[in-house]
């Protein structure tokens, strides 16, 4: 079999970043994937007449085709095109404000947009929402340093330039809001994205949260025209023409050394030889199942002992394929967050108590914002949620589809009775997925998708500054939703190329 | 206006601690014990169990059926440990060596999805005048034999989110087995709907599974079985095809049809359907294959007929030379020239044996398309229902066997 510079283990949006970068710097590269199509989570599935959207809800910076953002300008640059459709809002969120009255707003893109609606929802807190919007930018542009500079960036440029980043960076969001003075109804409002980070504001890093706030309210939030398989079939036929090979329904197995070297992958379809492996799979997988014991260092147990089996986000989703269109239905808004209250303390702490406290869930049209995206006639949706570990682990395989449908049928319900939307006599195509189908879709630990929780003292920034230190093992780095950008379809390309660039600086100073 | 954000009492103590984060961190991490690392989730255990990448078992028992030219597969786990649960209507996807072939052929599962606890399921194989597999498992499968089988796999089943609760199920021949699977559920309370089979039949000696339908009928009261016999009359029978009529006669509004049996059935029904001015939801029909006549098919390019293409087929490092009839789908010539490729339902629907064409053309009929968008752009092809029309080169992925 022939030799590789690099194996990327897992063709998910890290796994296609990191195999495209390689490739684009003329490596030659193999990416196995486990299943019989690419993406991971960013796939599709057919129902009868419809395409299924799995998972995206919404990725940011994308930008205009003029004025492009980093993961417009990454696909251009790896030579992927993709028909972007804008997303036309922020979100509507139905739910009750903090003081328990009710809520149900809905935000527009664009800062002056954003402040202008806050205004109206929240008289007078103009001033303090432009000052908000001040500190946002400095604070994302402080972060875009640092995140160029590979684990060096330099404290005194931090200083003159992004001091209150570097006043705010290390605090939770809540805490943040609370030292401006912030109205409370104005951080009600803005909370609505905690589901995305999948940890609440008092754990949430701030520096975190505004990075993705900022890239949603500036520059939109964009969906491919034909589900996230557009995306990532459109990398893999790059990858294609680069010269890549592409196995797919290969399992890897083990990583194979050369004393403290690796230097291949046993794979399901045979061993294969590599300079170097990129695996877009959980840390405790690779360290329990794939790399021998003597080899992993202290520090990563310790490591793996301190995040304490936290992973984020075990996904629950409800597919609905309806032969009603959306203005039949009343649906106007592409994404309604309904919750029981904005507090995300509380909601996560609902969430987490199961079917009887869960009543949180996002629900997306696709028509909306691609009115063509199913049959004529018809239009389509999912609801996401989350689940807890307990619920989805004590449960029998025959008790299953009762539960996951009674979990289905509540916010189908919910639905009708907060956003008066009914679809339950139109459904013709349904199909519920669980913690159970991702975790044996993806293979993650408990079928999470977002890695490991990126609360406090491990969130995105405190595991950029350790990226030299994090996984040391020679030739071997894990990419992906628990690498050091944290979870969401933009952060996993973003991290596919930065743990790519690393393998290759890695090759680059070995050969040396 | 420069702003001037302070968390803390004193902003340099909060720049102290953005600079500390990483120290933070680390003195987190060293304080942690260094445990062996474990990988070992009860989710992904109970989704291993419910989507095996296949199931071993062994033949049981073979029970014939007398005047239908079929038997049934009673089957147990190889290892006496339960099988995948599965809703009723659901099939296996069998993989058989014959000869030099690797083949696989779906089976809607006739037994109950609680016997698949006890590790015991069971499929029911009818002759068809040149079934290549089906002659093979009739003529040679016995007790004690290995058989390999997929997961349980399909949408035929029945949901109560979606479907009222009464199903008419429309059966013809072998077709009968998810509806029998699905009658014992609901007898068992699995499921919970009401059920009316007309199960069609050339005549009463052709009827399978008559004994247990029957018995079935009588035990629960949500289950119906209206047998209609096209060769024969007799008492308490129907007789004649399943038509329009005949369906409004036993149904009970709302109602969904559910559809299982061979090809010519299907084309009769399409009409008699038609009149009941059903919306699509309440129509499904479980999968049929791809037509065997299609150099008849409206849309196929004559000049393609009666030839023979020569098809390159990658597979990770592998790659064959193999000929491949245009009249054939390209899996049969895949599993014809002895690749293991991946396959379940023959239909082209469920896209297991999804595979991309790097040259050549093929035809690929309408009413088995079913591949997403994108793999129709970038010419992703489901070779189980798919045909060569030129000389091709193909990449096909592996398949998940035992070791």
């Amino acid at each position: 079999m022939d030799h590789y510079d690099i194996v990327v283990v897992g063709a998910g949006n890290a796994g296609l970043s990191a195999a495209l970068h390689c490739a684009v710097e003329g490596k030659k590269v193999l990416l196995i994937e486990q299943h019989n199509l690419p993406g991971g989570c960013a796939t599709s599935f057919r129902r009868g007449r419809f395409e299924f959207e799995p998972s995206l809800h919404e990725l940011c910076d994308i930008g205009s085709a003029d004025d492009p953002a980093e993961i417009r300008q990454m696909m251009m640059d790896y030579g992927v095109e993709v028909d972007w459709k804008e997303v036309p809002d922020c979100f509507r969120i139905i739910t009750k404000y903090s003081d328990g009255s009710p809520m149900d707003v809905s935000m527009p893109f664009g800062c002056e947009n954003f402040i202008d609606k806050m205004e109206y929802y929240v008289p007078g807190s103009r001033a303090k929402m432009e000052e908000y919007f001040e500190l946002l930018n400095e604070t994302m542009a402080g972060t875009a340093y640092i995140s160029n500079s590979n684990g060096h960036a330099d404290s005194n440029v931090l200083k003159e330039k992004y001091p209150n980043l570097l006043r705010t960076g290390a605090y939770p969001v809540s805490k943040v809001w609370k030292a401006m003075g912030m109205p409370q109804k104005c951080c009600d409002i803005m909370s609505t994205y905690w589901g995305y980070l999948g940890v609440d504001m008092d754990r949430m890093a701030f520096i975190h949260y505004c990075n993705m706030f900022m890239k949603y309210v500036l520059r939109a939030a964009y969906i491919p025209a034909h589900t996230s398989h557009e995306i990532s079939n459109a990398m893999v036929e790059r990858l294609r023409e680069l010269g890549a090979d592409i196995w797919y329904n290969c399992r890897a197995e083990e990583f194979l050394f050369d004393g403290d070297q690796l230097c291949g992958v046993r794979t399901s379809c045979g061993t294969v030889t590599c300079d170097y492996a990129l695996a877009n799979i959980n840390p405790d997988i690779i360290y329990a199942k794939m790399v021998p014991k003597e080899l992993i260092p202290e520090r990563e147990k310790k490591l793996s002992a301190a995040r304490g089996k936290n992973y984020s986000a075990r996904m629950f989703t409800v597919y609905v394929g309806l032969n009603k269109t959306a203005e039949e239905l009343g649906i106007k808004d592409y994404c309604i967050f309904m919750a029981d209250t904005s507090g995300s303390v509380q909601e996560y702490k609902n969430i987490l108590g199961g079917y009887d406290r869960n009543n949180f869930s996002i629900f997306l049209c696709n028509n909306i914002v691609n009115p063509d995206c199913s049959p004529a006639g018809t239009s389509m949706g999912f609801f996401t949620s989350m689940g807890n570990r307990e619920e989805w682990s004590d449960l029998s395989p025959e008790d299953y589809v009762a539960y996951k449908n009674k979990y289905a049928k509540k916010f189908i319900r919910m639905l009708k009775e907060r956003a008066g939307i009914d679809i339950e006599p139109y459904i013709e195509e349904i199909c519920v997925a669980t913690p159970w189908t991702f975790a044996r879709y993806l293979g993650t630990p408990e079928g999470s998708v977002y890695g490991y929780e990126t609360a406090e003292w491990d969130a995105m920034m405190a595991r950029m500054m350790m990226l030299n230190e994090d996984y040391p093992i020679k030739g071997l780095r894990p990419i992906g939703a628990a690498g050091p950008r944290g979870d969401g379809y933009s952060s996993a390309y973003v991290c596919g190329r930065l743990m790519a660039r690393l393998a290759l600086r890695d090759l680059k100073e070995e050969r040396r | 206006m420069a702003i001037k954000v302070k968390v803390g009492l004193i902003g340099a103590l909060d720049m102290l601690k953005f600079k500390n984060m990483a120290k933070v961190r680390e003195n987190v991490i060293q304080a942690a014990p260094a445990n062996e690392i474990t990988a070992d989730y009860a989710i992904n255990n109970h989704a291993k169990a419910l989507h095996p990448d296949f199931q071993e078992l062994v033949i049981d028992k073979v029970i014939e059926h007398e005047g239908a030219g079929a038997k049934t597969f009673l089957m147990r786990s190889k290892d006496g440990g339960p099988l995948a649960y599965f809703r009723a209507g659901q099939y296996l996807s069998l993989k058989l060596a014959i000869g030099g072939s690797s083949v696989s052929r779906p089976y809607s599962i006739s037994s109950a999805p609680k016997d698949a606890l006890k590790g015991v399921v069971s499929v029911t194989v009818r002759s068809n005048p040149g079934g290549f597999a089906a002659g093979y498992m009739l003529d040679e499968f016995k007790e004690g034999d290995a058989v390999l089988s997929s997961g349980p796999q399909g949408n035929f089943y029945y949901e109560p989110l979606r479907d009222p609760e009464h199903i008419v199920a429309l059966a013809g021949g072998s077709g009968i087995t998810p509806f029998l699977s699905m009658a014992q559920a609901i007898a068992d309370g699995t499921e919970d709907f009401d059920l009316t089979i007309l199960f069609g039949s050339r005549t009463r000696e052709n009827i399978l599974f008559k004994e247990e339908l029957d018995e079935l009928a009588a035990k629960c009261s949500k289950i119906h079985v209206v047998h209609v016999l096209s060769d024969e009359k007799a008492d308490g029978f129907e007789n004649g095809f399943i038509t329009a009529d005949l369906i409004r006669k036993y149904a009970k509004a709302p109602y969904s049809v559910f559809v299982c049996g061979p090809e010519a059935m299907y084309k009769f029904l399409v009409g008699e359907l038609d009149k009941l001015g059903l919306p699509k939801k309440n129509i499904r029909c479980e999968m049929l294959g791809v037509t065997k006549k299609i150099a008849e098919h409206d849309g196929f390019p004559v000049e393609a007929k009666g030839k023979t293409f020569a098809i390159k087929v990658r597979q990770g490092a592998a790659e064959y030379d193999i000929k491949a009839s245009a009249e054939e789908p390209i899996l049969v010539a895949v599993e014809r020239a002895g690749i293991t490729a991946p396959s379940r339902c023959r239909s082209g629907e469920c896209g297991w044996c999804r595979s991309k064409v790097l040259s050549g053309t093929y035809f690929a009929p309408a009413e088995n398309e079913n591949r997403r968008w994108a793999d129709v752009r970038w010419d992703y092809i489901h070779p189980c229902a798919t045909f060569p029309t030129s000389d091709m080169v193909i990449e096909v992925p592996a398949e998940y066997v035992p070791k």
